[in-house]
């Protein structure tokens, strides 16, 4: 029964799953295909970008050059998938559970013999699904991107891309809470916190006072620059991420559990 | 003596400081076309609701078919067949996957208990919803609700923006589904359908719950418990 709505969560969300997974994955595959034709001229840019104070520590380019394929890819490629892959965790999260009774598909779905903790893991596991499969998606656009150049994989790729999918389900968490409250469209709240995040993060490696603060938000542990630059595994940031997902999804359950369901 | 298929115990429901229902007692009994009346804001829904599990009452306690609606939520609702007073469906599904889908969450085939419904009703299972109308999404609502055979049906305005054809097939297909043993609960506004189709009825106004000796009233007596509620 639970396979049911998660099948039709599923292919009410898959038009969204392909047009995020394609665009971001294939903006991603362009920008690491444009390193060919720029590799030459990026000699003296990358000096340049690289002593641009704290724009550069902002971007990692302090730190990684992006004359060189794997410094590239963090920067550029690194901002397009974080952003991207952010806005569409939080987008899928966020109107998962409120859409039914914004579209008054509640009285629908809920007199249906399932417990309302049923109907939420089916949801809980749609937008699971859809998180591993636009990582997926955009993995293999950027695989391609490398092959296509001829160059090897850098080892650190699919840390980002694993570091990235725990970021997406700590926004996803967070959202699936909100998602929780009495129904009503929160696109735009949605979208705000994954570019709030995003800037916090950006802020972060800019203002020295906030840089003890960074590993709260979601971007800290899943930034490109320092993961393409072997730093250490920030296990704060990891174990707070936890922390924060877990809360939002409980919280999703308690809250749904004990209201009333608008018509 | 015939089994409660619903027994509701001095329930209350209010939404913050809002009325609800206060104090709803009532009992209805198997073979039963109830119908439930009362201006619009009475609580009729309220009640249904409260019985469906859509919202926590504060007080009193409900029973159907012998199981606690709270504790026994989900085994109450496989017996039941609920038609909610707007049927809003996902706009981009087809009707054939809407009905089927109510079919596939409750774990069971109902495709040729469908199939009859829709040849009676006349529902083209091909078209999207978004593209039906009031009355044509009410007839697919009466499938879902209809196609499992439950014992229990609860009709929340079932025939608002069907046309009288329709209206005349809904309710011989309730009376050879009660013919059959099951029950039925009809919230409604319209006095005919009441005097016409049901054995029981009662009344809602202002959350109070009146049960009627006879659901044959006349439109004077039908109207004054709309007027006292201005």
């Amino acid at each position: 029964m639970m396979k049911a709505v998660l099948k039709r969560e599923l292919i009410i969300n898959i038009k969204n799953l392909l047009i995020w997974s394609i665009c971001v994955g294939a903006l991603g595959l362009v920008c690491i295909l444009l390193y060919q034709s720029m590799k030459g001229d990026m000699k003296e840019m990358a000096d340049a970008f690289s002593n641009m104070g704290a724009f550069s520590d902002a971007f990692g380019m302090s730190t990684l050059s992006i004359a060189t394929l794997k410094g590239y890819f963090a920067t550029e490629v690194g901002t397009v998938h974080g952003l991207g892959s952010g806005m569409f965790a939080a987008i899928i999260a966020i109107n998962i559970i409120s859409k039914e009774e914004d579209g008054h598909t509640g009285e629908f779905i809920f007199s249906f013999p399932m417990s309302r903790s049923r109907v939420l893991a089916a949801k809980a596991l749609c937008v699971a699904v859809m998180l591993v499969v636009f990582t997926v998606v955009c993995t293999v656009f950027y695989i391609i991107g490398f092959k296509a150049l001829g160059e090897d994989i850098p080892e650190e790729f699919f840390v980002f891309m694993g570091r990235q999918l725990v970021m997406n389900a700590e926004i996803s968490g967070i959202c699936f809470g909100l998602s929780s409250l009495a129904g009503k469209n929160r696109m735009g709240l949605g979208l705000g916190m994954a570019l709030i995040f995003y800037s916090y993060d950006v802020m972060g490696r800019v203002i020295p006072d906030l840089k003890d603060y960074l590993f709260v938000g979601p971007y800290s542990y899943a930034n490109a620059s320092e993961i393409f630059t072997d730093a250490d595994t920030p296990v704060k940031g990891l174990i707070l991420a936890a922390a924060i997902f877990i809360c939002g999804i409980v919280f999703a359950f308690w809250n749904f559990n004990r209201r009333d369901l608008a018509s | 003596m015939k089994e409660k298929v619903i027994e509701i115990s001095h329930l209350t429901k209010s939404y913050g400081k809002n009325r609800g229902v206060i104090d709803v007692s009532l009992q209805i009994e198997q073979g039963d076309i109830f119908g439930f009346l009362g201006p619009n804001g009475a609580g009729k829904s309220t009640t249904i609701r409260s019985m469906l599990g859509f919202l926590k009452f504060n007080e009193g306690s409900i029973r159907i078919l012998g199981m606690d609606s709270v504790k026994d939520h989900v085994e109450i609702l496989k017996q039941v067949g609920y038609m909610p007073s707007e049927a809003w469906f996902y706009d981009s599904m087809r009707v054939a996957d809407v009905i089927k889908y109510a079919a596939d969450v409750r774990g069971i085939d109902c495709s040729l208990e469908a199939q009859k419904l829709c040849e009676r009703l006349k529902v083209d299972t091909r078209k999207r919803i978004k593209e039906l109308s009031l009355g044509n999404r009410k007839k697919v609502s009466i499938v879902c609700a209809m196609q499992h055979r439950p014992k229990l049906f609860i009709f929340d305005e079932p025939t608002g923006g069907l046309d009288p054809l329709m209206q005349k097939k809904f309710f011989e297909l309730i009376n050879e589904y009660v013919d059959e043993g099951a029950t039925c609960l009809l919230s409604t506004h319209v006095l005919s359908e009441v005097d016409k189709h049901c054995k029981n009825a009662a009344i809602m106004r202002e959350g109070r719950l009146t049960m009627l000796e006879s659901p044959h009233i006349d439109d004077e007596t039908f109207l004054s418990f709309y007027e006292e509620d201005e």
